[in-house]
């Protein structure tokens, strides 16, 4: 019992005053953002275009350098912030680091040359060194719980977005990350297969996988989030560990005005033109 | 029709045949040699460095403004005797289509690269796939699939080519053509259309499967 609060209450992944900075740039895409995502909690992360979002999240994947800060995950350094990388690639973080932060990508990246079996064992057999029977194994219990067993021979090409969405989500799965990241993973779909990629979600919540999450979907942001950012031009404007407070009671104006974007009312607007 | 019976003068066909095996042979040993220089080629020019694109920049487009022929005679009468090579017609043929396969399959190789998303080395890249693995299981074997078609019909294009080996002397099969017509000129004065005509049916057959190959490979990775 005392080892499951210590559990809980120690964070996955904690972000301390990162910066990230892009050459050329006068101002920094993010200032100073700490937060942490407590173990088995969902962390979704909201805000405007170009408030550097998705630019958080690549960072914790190890796809940006950062120019300042610190990124750990269970307590571990795994990124320390350096200046004078602004232009440099991707992370040198080893292999073994970077199967521990999974992320799953707003275009459905499939490799092509592979079947969805293929896709999804290729990371355990090759970075791992699991044993292929034994990954193929969890690969089809993995797409059996997002509702895909029957497809695990299809070519992506075969593929709904909705279903190579979730094919990708397993592929992250399988390597049993620490934090799962997922950047507006329906942003780029039809309506009507967003539902199914964001049931799997839910249900990944209700697992207890440690997510963090970038969304438009502000329903969906409602009901899966623990905990909630707004971000905007680089910086934290609110910060709720109640996620359900910060949509029914912002504390700041601006998350006021950024969650009134998403209603509708059609009453209002003439009644302010007549007024 | 008169003539055909040229056809079947003694030695005629066998001849002629010989004459497909080096016009297949110089081709064979062209395009075997191209690819690694274009596989090597096309991965420079995907380079940063300014100096290495510059250099790979110069080199096809000289390739691609050179008449092959023009080419053949540098390499034959220019180089060859300048520099003392032992360089003898057959040899002036392949380094010169190796260098004009090299430098087209080079750009295909380099296009190829360069189309697939960056989104596949992202996504290898959080899988911990390293560098050479994301290169060898999921790079290359997609742009393979992407550059087979084209090389294909590259091959194709210099088993044609291989016949400006006449203008050197190179003994192929349209030469062998000539020397039969030549030799049997007052025998069978109307026999050139039909030994012409053979030698149109042997590059066809010879450049006829890739095609077919080359059509289905391009119907079978389409998707990707």
């Amino acid at each position: 019992m005392t080892e499951q609060v210590a559990r809980t209450t120690q964070a996955s992944l904690d972000v301390r005053h990162l910066v990230k900075q892009y050459a050329n740039a006068d101002k920094p895409v993010l200032n100073d953002i700490s937060f942490s995502v407590p173990h088995g909690k969902v962390f979704v992360i909201v805000g405007p275009s170009g408030s550097g979002k998705s630019t958080l999240l690549r960072t914790i994947a190890g796809l940006e350098p950062i120019q300042g800060g610190t990124i750990s995950l269970n307590g571990e350094v795994i990124e320390t912030g350096k200046p004078g990388t602004e232009s440099a690639g991707r992370s040198k973080r080893s292999s073994e680091l970077r199967t521990r932060v999974g992320m799953v990508f707003q275009s459905y990246d499939l490799f092509p040359n592979k079947t969805v079996l293929g896709n999804i064992t290729l990371a355990p057999t090759l970075v791992q060194k699991r044993d292929k029977a034994e990954a193929e194994q969890e690969a089809i219990a993995l797409l059996e719980r997002v509702g895909l067993a029957d497809r695990k021979n299809a070519w992506p090409h075969e593929l709904s977005g909705g279903q190579r969405q979730r094919v990708a989500i397993c592929r992250a799965l399988i390597l049993h990350p620490e934090v799962l990241l997922f950047d507006e993973v329906t942003a780029a779909l039809d309506p009507e297969m967003v539902r199914e990629v964001l049931d799997v979600m839910l249900e990944l919540a209700d697992s207890g996988q440690t997510m963090l999450i970038v969304t438009h979907e502000m329903q969906f942001a409602r009901a899966i989030a623990d905990q909630i950012i707004l971000l905007e031009g680089g910086d934290i404007v609110e910060q709720s560990d109640d996620a359900e407070a910060f949509f029914t009671n912002p504390k700041t104006e601006r998350a006021r005005r950024f969650l009134r974007t998403f209603e509708f009312d059609r009453h209002r607007k003439p009644a302010e033109t007549t007024a | 029709m008169s003539g055909a019976e040229i056809l079947l003068e003694p030695g005629v066909i066998p001849r002629l045949l010989q004459g497909l095996w080096v016009t297949v042979w110089i081709a064979g040993v062209s395009v075997a040699l191209s690819v690694p220089v274009g596989l090597i080629v096309g991965w420079l020019m995907t380079m940063k460095n300014p100096v290495v694109r510059l250099l790979t920049r110069i080199y096809l487009d000289f390739i691609r403004i050179m008449p092959q022929l023009a080419l053949l005679f540098i390499a034959f009468y220019g180089f060859a005797q300048a520099w003392n090579w032992n360089l003898d017609a057959t040899g002036a043929c392949v380094f010169v289509f190796v260098l004009w396969g090299g430098a087209e399959l080079g750009d295909l190789v380099r296009g190829a690269l360069e189309s697939i998303p960056k989104a596949q080395y992202e996504s290898s890249y959080v899988l911990g796939l390293s560098g050479w693995q994301t290169f060898t299981k999921v790079i290359l074997p997609q742009a393979l699939r992407r550059l087979l078609p084209a090389s294909v019909n590259l091959a194709t294009r210099i088993v044609k080519t291989t016949s400006l080996a006449v203008l050197l002397g190179v003994v192929e099969v349209i030469k062998v053509g000539q020397q039969i017509i030549d030799a049997n000129r007052f025998q069978y004065p109307t026999g050139t259309l039909w030994i012409y005509g053979v030698i149109f049916l042997m590059y066809f057959i010879v450049c006829w499967p890739l095609s077919i190959v080359a059509r289905r490979l391009e119907k079978r990775w389409k998707h990707d």
